[in-house]
């Protein structure tokens, strides 16, 4: 009997296996031996090189490149988006700020609401030399001195694309901080009000070890959005100054669309599945016990 | 009481703070209270006076960039969130459905193969299932779309639902096995009409990604027939050259639909956007 | 807890069965082509209605709008036809059509650039020959300029119908050369004197360019290449089996774009071509601009001054010709796998004449048409007469530096002159990166 019910149910679940087997999986799979071909779009055969394109991994400078970049998108990222964005949904869960709170975090909120799209043709004309914004913001304030060709030289230009992220997806960390927050009890703070803490101890002795779990989670979604970072700078240097904006998955995109050649393009993604596979995978074990809780 | 309510008290510190509160606010309101000012001047007006409210209301900006081309990828959009939307609920209440109904470890390890799926980043699946779409020949079709968009959506949404299935009470289910009922009955009416509420966290959620999704509509469709709003967004930016105005209208009519969808319900997007924790 | 042991497993059996079923299936995707054919044949209409796909790289006005009224008009008059019109923009049509042309997917007719993109269009074995299309009708062929014929011609065969010319030269600004005094420059030295007097005048970027394009640095890379470098060495270089790109007059052209970019302004890696072109060309601030004579009906209502033009001045130790213009036409080419070849070929054959496209393309969208005589004093615009004059003076027309080799060099290429221009590598690493692409290239072939 449960086994007859045990193959109904089955059947239930199948289409979802097969759609995820169809395309997630397999992708996952031909990646991998795509990673040891070398083809092109159009072409119709695949020569097996073996190992070639992994030890051109470590001859092609604009890996390394794209690597630092990515390191440097991660650093700063978690930062401002975990850091500060505990920071900013503690205050905001003060309650003091009882009142406005919502405002603001809602507020805080609506740029995560846009399409990437939107957001990278909006900081196109913030970034604009002649007429953008914030130039002519600082000149309007008389920080004429600090004005800038944001995306033009190639010092500035990726922190001006991680500057977009930051704009974007801190206020969708801060609202998950929020959420775990209002989950922390509230005689915690009162009894630790009763003993006297000033508000930055009750921060760091009752708010900071309350999320940590949460503070987990945001880290990974961060530091793998890091790693995997293609829109942003496809829309807005697409890469340039010569390769200074270059990250891992654009890297990939026009070594294999651009320049054709994707079997070294797939071993490109292997590295970035390498690095978010182990990323993920300390969050799905994360989410695998809050859930049994 | 006393000692409390002196804390709550506004101090230097809470002044500063609201400050600085007050200052982000204004780094994300006003770049959108721009783009909406922008949206109704001309090329002239927004790179001359890039402060200043329009000279005049050029209300035609919209309908020049519904006319120009919006129009096709806004539709283009709708059709592919709604076929996206449509799949996922479908599958995934299914799944879920499925996982709490089996009575051994089968059931786990289901759950766990679906699970998987939020171990990869579509980046890296991209160009293989670029090879994969060729192959089965959809690519370039609606389907090119909406069937990746599916399988990297059914693993948060799974979760969801089969989180909040387990909370549906066995006795109801129970007795109407006794009435003989079947599988598919239980589903339909016991399940389905009680999580609606969870049902509308995933339709949001659903609708939230594949309205914003970049990689795919970028590599999946050719025909500017066919593309969804963030590409085509793109390439009409590109067509307009200086129509800035025209532009930004545009760029005001694709944030339109999930702005509104937020308004709406921001209860359950919230919800969703938390309790996956997974951004789009 | 229990679950969490779970999920381990559960991970790895996710890759186990990745790795299980990579053996089975790896050579899978070969055998794709053959279902796609199915797909295709969907878009053959049914009854006496015949379907052309066509497919081109203007989603812009003026040109999308042009080639709208003109299907309109085709299918006005021949209601039997039902034309599907589809376009992306320029670098994103290139990836694009790269991808398609070697499936069944190629679009009946579609635009391609001369030259070695033409040829690896045809390599994918995909394009019809039009010899006979030419010889079979020689008062519609002679029509149109031999100038454009060549750079379609494959082994004897013309691949493609041309529709379009084009070049590239210096645009100036008479009135400030006039109140400065200046002379078009004929040498590179010249050029240079030019520049610095201008910039003596005031005008703190003499010539402007928007570097975050990657094809207006090739168009320049381009030019510098066949005027200094050998032309032997330089068709050796271009070609895939033997480039090396060892010739020192290289690291020569990549220091006079240093040199150049000097002159550009800071502003310059920031902003795109039609931004530099209309904020500060169209706006008198820079008063030299490298532009495509397809660019003069663009800037006609953006460009209140008169300008002439100049082609890419010489340098004293180059080695190529130098009254070569660099500049290539663009055509149609038509699928083999099309189903309607004649009705291809009858279409093809109306946009590319007087009475069909040919004088529209002038005066309404502004490239210089590829069919003699369409262009007179009364239709164009007297800065086209002048560029279609430099046109036919020219040498010989040189390819464009994308359309004239290897995706894999000059986007190395392309990406070294940016970083050139922002100060970040030298000639000489630039150079090295591009042997190295060379290399891998020549090992491949």
């Amino acid at each position: 009997m449960t086994k007859k019910r045990n193959r109904e149910a089955f059947l239930y679940i199948l289409p979802c296996l097969i759609v995820l087997g169809l395309f997630v999986y397999y992708p996952l799979i031909m990646n991998i031996v795509y990673s040891f071909h070398s083809f092109t779009l159009s072409s119709s055969t695949k020569d097996f090189v073996g190992l070639a394109n992994f030890r051109k991994l470590f001859s092609d400078k604009i890996i390394l490149t794209s690597l630092m970049n990515n390191v440097l998108y991660a650093v700063i990222s978690v930062i401002i988006q975990v850091g500060f964005g505990l920071v900013l949904a503690a205050v905001l869960e003060d309650r003091v700020f009882q009142k406005v709170s919502p405002f603001f975090r809602t507020t805080y909120f609506i740029p995560t609401l846009l399409s990437m799209t939107v957001v990278c043709l909006l900081f196109r004309f913030i970034y604009n030399p002649q007429m953008g914004l914030l130039n002519s913001f600082l000149k309007l304030v008389g920080l004429d001195g600090l004005t800038n060709i944001w995306l033009g030289k190639s010092k500035i230009a990726m922190y001006a694309v991680i500057a977009v992220s930051q704009w974007q997806s801190t206020g969708y960390v801060t609202m998950l901080f929020i959420v775990a927050i209002q989950k922390i009890p509230r005689d915690l703070y009162e009894a630790a009000e009763m003993d006297g803490a000033g508000k930055i101890r009750q921060f760091f002795c009752i708010t900071v070890p309350q999320v940590r779990q949460m503070w987990f989670v945001t880290m990974v979604i961060t530091v793998v959005g890091a790693f995997t970072v293609f829109n942003e700078p496809y829309i807005l240097t697409g890469g340039g100054p010569g390769t200074s904006t270059m990250t891992l998955a654009l890297h990939m995109y026009q070594t294999g669309v651009v320049k054709n050649d994707m079997g070294y393009a797939s071993t490109i993604a292997m590295l970035i599945f390498l690095i978010t596979a182990v990323l993920s995978s300390i969050q799905f074990f994360t989410f695998g016990g809050k859930e049994d809780e | 009481m006393a000692a409390k309510s002196g804390r709550r008290k506004f101090g230097p510190g809470e002044i500063l703070w609201l400050v600085i509160l007050t200052v982000l606010a204004v780094l994300i309101l006003y770049p959108l209270f721009w783009i909406v000012m922008s949206s109704f001047k001309d090329y002239n007006g927004i790179f001359k006076d890039v402060w200043g409210l329009p000279e005049k209301w050029l209300f035609e900006n919209y309908a020049t960039a519904w006319e120009k081309g919006i129009s096709g990828y806004f539709v283009n959009s709708l059709i592919v969130s709604a076929g996206t939307i449509f799949g996922v609920v479908l599958l995934a209440t299914f799944a879920a459905f499925g996982i709490c109904q089996i009575k051994s470890k089968l059931a786990n390890i289901c759950f766990l193969m679906i699970l998987g799926g939020l171990l990869l980043s579509p980046q890296v699946c991209l160009l293989p299932l670029y090879m994969l779409l060729k192959n089965l020949g959809i690519k370039d079709t609606y389907f090119a779309l909406i069937f990746p968009y599916i399988a990297f959506r059914i693993p948060v949404s799974v979760m969801l639902i089969r989180s909040f299935f387990i909370g549906i009470p066995k006795d109801l289910e129970e007795s109407a096995i006794i009435d003989g009922a079947s599988f598919f009955q239980i589903y339909r009416k016991i399940y389905l009409p009680l999580s609606k509420p969870i049902i509308s966290t995933v339709v949001i959620m659903t609708a939230y990604y594949s309205w914003n999704e970049f990689i795919f509509a970028t590599m999946f469709i050719d025909s500017t027939a066919r593309q969804t709003i963030p590409v085509g967004l793109m390439a009409f930016s590109d067509g307009l050259m200086t129509n800035w105005g025209v532009v930004m209208a545009g760029m005001v009519i694709a944030c339109l639909p999930i702005t509104l969808l937020f308004i709406l319900m921001q209860k359950s997007f919230i919800r969703g956007i938390t309790a996956g924790s997974v951004k789009g | 807890m229990r679950l969490k042991k779970l999920a381990a497993a559960a991970a790895a059996v996710s890759f186990a069965f990745a790795l299980s079923a990579c053996g089975g299936s790896s050579a899978s995707s070969d055998s794709a082509n053959d279902n796609s054919q199915a797909a295709d044949t969907n878009t053959e209409a049914s009854g006496d209605q015949v379907v052309i796909n066509f497919f081109h790289r203007w989603p812009n006005d003026p040109k999308n709008t042009m080639f709208k009224n003109l299907i309109a008009k085709y299918e006005e008059e021949n209601p039997n036809v039902k034309i599907n019109m589809d376009c992306i923009l320029n670098d994103q049509y290139k990836e694009k059509i790269r991808m398609i042309v070697g499936t069944d997917e190629v679009p009946d007719i579609f635009s391609s650039w001369s030259g070695s993109f033409a040829k690896e269009m045809i390599d994918s074995g995909n394009v019809l020959d039009l010899t006979s299309v030419f010889e079979d009708d020689p008062e519609w062929a002679d029509t149109i300029a031999d100038v454009s014929k060549g750079p379609f011609t494959f082994d004897g065969k013309l691949m493609a119908v041309p529709w379009s010319q084009d070049g590239k030269a210096f645009f100036y600004n008479k009135r400030i050369f006039e109140e400065n005094g200046l002379e078009v420059p004929k040498t590179w030295d010249e050029f240079i004197n030019v520049l610095d007097k201008l910039k003596a005048a005031g005008y703190e970027t003499p010539i402007t360019e928007g570097l975050k394009d990657q094809w207006a640095i090739l168009h320049y890379l381009g030019t510098m290449n066949q005027r200094m470098v050998d032309p032997e060495v330089l068709a050796a270089d271009y070609d895939p089996a033997t480039g090396e790109f060892t010739d020192p007059a290289y690291v020569d052209v990549l220091e006079k774009w240093q040199q150049l970019t000097s002159y550009m302004g800071e502003v310059a890696t920031a902003i795109d071509h039609e931004t530099a072109r209309n904020t500060y060309f169209a706006t008198e601030e820079s008063p030299i601009m490298y532009l495509q004579f397809a660019e003069i009906n663009i800037m006609k209502d953006a460009v209140n001054f008169d300008y002439g033009f100049f082609n890419f001045p010489a340098f004293s130790e180059g080695k190529g010709d130098p009254n070569a213009l660099t500049g290539a036409p663009e055509g149609f080419m038509i699928s083999n796998k099309a189903k309607n070849r004649d009705e291809c070929i009858k279409f093809l054959k109306w946009l590319v004449s007087v009475d069909g496209g040919a004088v529209a393309l002038t005066t309404e969208a502004g490239d210089l048409t590829s069919v003699k005589g369409a262009i007179t004093a009364e239709n164009a615009l007297p800065a086209q007469i002048e560029a279609l004059e430099t046109i036919d003076s020219a040498s010989q027309m040189a390819p464009w530096f994308d359309n004239a080799c290897d995706a894999s060099i000059y986007t190395v290429f392309g990406q070294g002159a940016s970083a050139i221009a922002s100060g970040d590598e030298t000639p000489e690493q630039v150079m090295t990166a591009v042997q190295a692409a060379a290399s891998e290239l020549r090992a491949k072939q």
